[in-house]
């Protein structure tokens, strides 16, 4: 569905997008994660034509993506960072003017309104004003006005962004409904569980390219690490650090106040050996957590820094 | 149509706005109307006041100072009864009563006793009419000195008195100002404050980033939306121009509807709301939010219209402000507005002065197009 091939954007000397290459399908939902700054907002922009862009190929229903490609643009919908409505218009009125942009047929048009309307769960508000919703509310608000003409191709950036958790969880479970209908979603995020928890397919930005890309599962196989555990308050001098470093499959070993982070291989009862290793050394400790990888463990293998630096 | 009908949609919350400015302009007309039909050119003119005279004489003397008054108020006869004079004050039939006593020629011309008169209290008017009877009677006196008879020194007297006074009639004043001149000198600033608010809140909510980037995305194109939104502009603008004229043409009717220069008017109008909208919309590029909106809005209409004549008349301004108001395209229009207030009929040397201050309007217009688009494209590529 979209073919985005060596894409370059330059800020001056600043590189935005460094030779970003993506393919996605027809009912993905693809997730575009990566740090503040990794490119993300930039890509989706060139992606719209909202951006020009220096070097590279962007098509879009097997067509090029241009400014002027209003065929492609009449099946995009778009929910952006930050809550795009007029202030003046009722909940009502911003649906039905955002609607109007891509349908011209009034009957047609209200009942996609009434659904988008239906779908977000805004039916008690549709007279009341932008101002006088929550901010849980105006997000759902901000993505009826993306999705009320029912497009081929949803594009979403940060629809979460500060959102309370309940809101949120509903946001999601409403994308995931969207694409159960047909749509493709695109989305990014720099909050790497709402990826995980969504997307069927996954590519991780950084520096204006892609990183690494596939599935959640595919991008932790990617990576040597397959268990992290974690033990609190817990005394160890220097010998115990060198014997637990030596204990079978582990690869990685941090040790600040009292703090023990062990990254261990794939295998299995690494957990084991080393709660046996602290009895048989008469080392007491707090609590004890044994975690399976994250993508924030993909994007730390690959790029040596936390997602969320 | 979905960007034009929405412009609109905008428009309606301002309507409480725009409604408080029609009325005041309305209001400032109205009174502005009502003062103006108080102002004569001949303003020096004698007030004819209701005078009454009882006459116990009957001579000729008396005859020609009654005479005399009428050829300045309204004189009847009454009997020199007091209970009459009283009635006729009582009921204010007359203001002021002229009692000329028997023997009047003696009594008052060669005793030089002051005539016997009777006025209505605080009457500022009759001191006026003492003022006039001392110098007729100063008159007869002057003529009987120097050896006319009693017939002779009245013919005199009223001669001299009613030799009337030549006024010079310079083209400017040959015409009363109509009223209408101070409703379109107003104008200006209805359209100004009107429009640079208005189209400043319109624009202040399609400027927002997110929304342009969401109707760039769109399927309408941008060229669509452009024109969709300076057809709203247009339209509103029209709109205000329609009720400013209608306005006009209910308040002063067969003045205005038959006024030869009508046309002149309404052109001028049309030519000042171009002006006035394009400057709206460069000023609403800039604007960064509603209090800025506000201020800039009150501080440029006012601003323009204090210095172009708008709220005082062109011929008492400084003539420095009016050399700094020629780069303003108010004053152009005021300029237009002031010559068609003087002339009935425009031709010749006037029609070009007009059209010529017509095309600087018109100049201005084009110089803020070319502003705006200069602005918009760095804006764009910013």
């Amino acid at each position: 569905m979209i073919h985005i091939e060596n894409l370059v954007k330059r800020y001056g000397d600043l590189v935005a997008l460094n030779h970003l290459n993506l393919d996605i399908h027809e009912g993905e939902i693809f997730g575009l994660l990566g740090p503040n700054g990794s490119g993300k907002t930039t890509a989706i922009n060139c992606l719209l034509s909202l951006l020009k862009y220096d070097k590279g190929t962007i098509e879009i229903f097997g067509q090029p993506m241009t400014p002027d490609n209003y065929q492609a643009k009449q099946q995009i919908g778009i929910v952006l960072q930050n809550v795009a409505v007029f202030d003046e218009l009722t909940v009502y009125e911003n649906i039905d003017y955002f609607c109007g942009l891509y349908v011209s047929d009034k009957k047609k048009r209200k009942k996609l309104v009434d659904d988008a309307i239906r779908f977000v769960g805004l039916e008690d508000y549709c007279k009341m004003y932008p101002k006088k919703l929550s901010g849980g509310l105006l997000r759902r608000l901000n993505i009826a006005c993306g999705i009320a003409h029912k497009p081929r191709l949803i594009i979403m950036d940060e629809p979460t962004v500060a959102v309370d958790p309940q809101s949120r969880n509903k946001i999601l479970e409403g994308i995931q409904k969207l694409n159960v209908q047909g749509s493709t979603i695109i989305y990014t995020s720099h909050y790497m569980e709402e990826i995980e928890q969504i997307c069927t397919r996954i590519a991780i930005m950084d520096h204006g390219r892609v990183i690494a890309s596939g599935t959640s599962e595919e991008l932790k196989k990617m990576i040597k690490t397959g268990e992290t555990i974690t033990v609190e308050a817990i005394f160890l001098e220097e010998k115990h650090l060198q014997d637990i470093r030596s204990l079978p499959h582990v690869f990685d070993l941090h040790y600040e106040n009292q703090i023990l982070i062990l990254r261990c291989t794939g295998a299995q009862h690494n957990l084991i050996r080393l709660l046996n290793y602290l009895q048989s050394q008469d080392i007491t400790f707090g609590r004890v957590f044994s975690e399976l990888p994250t993508l924030n463990d993909v994007f730390l293998e690959i790029t040596g820094k936390q997602l969320r630096d | 149509m979905t960007v034009f009908k929405c412009y609109m949609k905008i428009l309606k919350k301002n309507i409480g706005l725009i409604s408080i400015y029609l009325i005041i302009f309305f209001s400032t007309a109205m009174i502005l109307q009502a003062s103006a039909k108080k102002e004569h050119l001949e303003d020096f003119e004698k007030t004819r006041i209701n005078l009454a005279i009882a006459d116990q004489d009957d001579s000729t003397l008396s005859h020609a100072l009654t005479k005399y008054l009428k050829t300045i108020h309204n004189v009847y006869r009454i009997s020199a009864e007091p209970t009459v004079m009283q009635e006729e004050l009582f009921y204010r039939n007359a203001e002021y009563i002229v009692q000329i006593p028997k023997d009047f020629y003696k009594t008052c011309i060669v005793d030089e006793n002051p005539l016997s008169v009777t006025k209505v209290p605080g009457s500022y008017s009759s001191f006026y009419v003492d003022q006039q009877i001392n110098a007729w009677l100063n008159s007869i006196r002057t003529y009987t000195a120097a050896g006319f008879s009693q017939k002779e020194a009245a013919a005199a007297a009223l001669e001299q008195s009613v030799s009337e006074v030549t006024m010079y009639h310079d083209e400017e004043t040959a015409v009363e100002t109509p009223g209408y001149t101070y409703y379109f000198r107003y104008i200006p600033f209805l359209f100004l404050a009107v429009l640079c608010y208005s189209m400043g809140y319109i624009l202040l909510a399609f400027r927002k980033e997110d929304i342009q980037k969401r109707m760039l995305a769109s399927a309408i194109s941008t060229r669509r939306q452009n024109l969709e939104g300076l057809l709203a502009m247009f339209t509103i603008s029209l709109l205000l121009w329609l009720i400013a004229v209608v306005g006009a043409g209910v308040m002063y009717g067969k003045e205005l509807l038959t006024s030869k220069v009508l046309g002149y008017y309404l052109l001028n109008t049309f030519l000042m709301l171009t002006i006035a909208l394009s400057l709206a919309y460069l000023i609403g590029l800039f604007m960064k939010n509603i209090n800025m909106l506000n201020g800039i809005s009150n501080i440029i209409s006012l601003g323009i219209c204090f210095l172009s004549g708008v709220f005082v008349p062109m011929n008492i301004m400084d003539k420095k402000v009016l050399m700094v108001a020629q780069f303003l395209p108010v004053y152009w229009y005021e300029n237009v507005n002031e010559t068609l207030s003087r002339y009935h009929v425009v031709s010749g040397k006037v029609a070009v002065d007009i059209w010529k201050s017509m095309g600087i309007e018109v100049m201005f217009t084009f110089a803020l197009l070319a502003l705006i688009l200069a602005v918009s494209k760095y804006k764009r590529q910013g």
